[in-house]
């Protein structure tokens, strides 16, 4: 009886492993399917396309627009650059330009303190000293006006363009319909069969900006998952919830004026999601974006 | 021999057979010994026979004390091509070039050597900080293949497989400021000066 039990409970744990890993063959199978399961390995699935499976997957796109500028420096960081000249300049020889305004202004002293010796230069010859060069590139440098970091954009904080925040990631963010919800999300769009999930993240990011982006996905695996369940009512027994696999691009175009974006988007950098995004959600997308 | 053997044939068809057509070859004096033989070889004088044979010694001479040369040269090491930042250049080890600076009071030298401390702290910091993002990044990476194994085993396959493309990857880092836009650059020609060493 002991050993009738035994057997019992081994299948019964079977079953259940079944059901908690999605068997494909669907929780119908039930115990008929668990010995032949075992036989096989738990390891090895193989996908039917007609058995219905209780996850819905979604691929996910996360677009990043890199940085543009350098970030400001820190406190710290500006003391030592400020400390690292100083040595640098300390330990270093006169160089060519300063030994010859040296020479010059020595020239310059005497020529002072012994007062018109020197007649028998030319007059009319007129000698560049070293100190007029650095005046003149000094006037170039005034006269050059660099772009300014702080974007319209910014100062606007006019969410949508991409010029704003050049220093940070921007990420996209679109308005989607979940259920009977609008929602912030990363763009995603249902797994088809017979495609990779890399595929559909590509899709995704081609329905909501167009085909003619030039984006950079980094490999073939997800760099995250969010896995929901769906409310009690929609909820059945082949469909429990949804898994949204995430994954990373990084944008090489930098303007998007032939996008066509259908919905509602922004760009936002990391520290504005969570005005957006829900806190679930929220928790398992920062943990794979990188803070710089 | 042969010569003697031409001269005989010149005669030969001079004299005895005016009547009979040039072609035909006939054994003029006892030196011949088949009548094919005379106009197989060319009459050759005595002086070109000379220039051959000197000709082909002195070239292998030649040739063998350019291959001596190159034995030796192979045989020492090979010269190492000078790195050119690590020889600093004559000019600058004038005794004029040496700055002279007034030496650092009490209070900068320790300010110097706190703000180095305080320094090590930060990037110490920094980088724990950064290790950190990346374990994260590289757990939540596996939660989701992890995941992805569960659910299905051909996608999970898929997903684990190398991007070809991914690598090289180039990228332009970020400048001090963005790029102006209609900006025009001076134009100029950049003439490449340095010293390039093969061995």
């Amino acid at each position: 009886r002991s050993r009738r039990g035994r057997r019992k409970a081994r299948w019964e744990r079977g079953g259940k492993m079944v059901a908690r890993t999605a068997g494909h063959c669907g929780p119908r199978g039930g115990v008929m399917a668990a010995p032949m399961k075992r036989a096989a390995g738990w390891g090895r699935w193989f996908c039917t396309a007609a058995a219905p499976r209780p996850w819905r997957l979604f691929g996910a796109m996360c677009l990043l627009r890199l940085p543009r500028i350098t970030q400001p420096l820190e406190k710290e960081e500006e003391e030592m650059a400020a400390l690292m000249e100083q040595i640098e300049l300390e330990k270093s020889h006169y160089s060519d330009h300063e030994v010859r305004k040296l020479e010059e202004e020595e020239q310059l002293r005497r020529r002072k303190e012994s007062a018109y010796d020197d007649d028998d230069e030319a007059p009319g010859k007129t000698v560049i000293m070293a100190q007029d060069l650095e005046d003149k590139w000094e006037q170039k440098l005034l006269g050059f006006e660099a772009a300014p970091r702080i974007t319209d954009a910014d100062k606007n904080n006019n969410r949508t363009s991409l010029n704003r925040k050049l220093d940070s990631n921007l990420m996209l963010l679109v308005k989607q319909k979940i259920g009977n919800q609008e929602l912030w999300l990363l763009p995603q769009v249902e797994w088809q069969p017979g495609e990779t999930l890399r595929s559909t993240a590509e899709r995704a990011m081609a329905t909501f900006l167009g085909d003619h982006i030039q984006a950079k996905i980094l490999g073939n695996a997800p760099y995250g998952i969010y896995k929901y369940k769906f409310p009690r009512a929609i909820r059945t027994e082949d469909n429990v919830g949804a898994k949204v696999f995430f994954f990373k691009a990084f944008l090489q175009s930098s303007d998007l004026s032939q996008a066509e974006l259908k919905e509602d988007y922004l760009w936002v950098t990391k520290d504005e999601l969570g005005d957006y995004l829900k806190s679930e959600y929220l928790k398992k997308v920062n943990r794979f974006l990188l803070d710089l | 021999m042969l010569a003697a053997a031409a001269a005989a044939a010149a005669r030969a068809s001079r004299g005895l057979s005016s009547w009979l057509p040039q072609t035909v070859p006939l054994r003029g004096s006892h030196w011949q010994t088949s009548l094919l033989a005379l106009r197989a070889s060319l009459p050759t004088r005595a002086q070109p026979k000379k220039k051959k044979k000197v000709d082909l010694k002195r070239e292998q001479a030649q040739k063998d004390r350019m291959k001596k040369k190159i034995k030796k040269l192979e045989k020492l090491a090979p010269e190492m091509i000078p790195i050119e930042d690590f020889i600093p250049p004559v000019k600058y080890s004038d005794n004029n070039r040496v700055r002279s600076l007034p030496p650092l009071s009490f209070e900068e030298t320790e300010r110097r050597v706190l703000l180095m401390k305080k320094w090590c702290v930060f990037k110490q910091k920094q980088d724990k900080a950064e290790k950190k993002a990346i374990q994260t990044l590289v757990e939540a990476q596996q939660e989701a293949l992890k995941e992805l194994r569960l659910e299905s085993e051909e996608l999970y396959q898929a997903a684990i497989r190398r991007d070809e493309g991914l690598f090289p990857f180039e990228r332009d880092g970020p400048n001090y400021t963005p790029p102006l836009p209609g900006y025009d650059p001076p134009e100029g020609k950049c003439i490449d000066i340095t010293k390039v060493y093969t061995q």
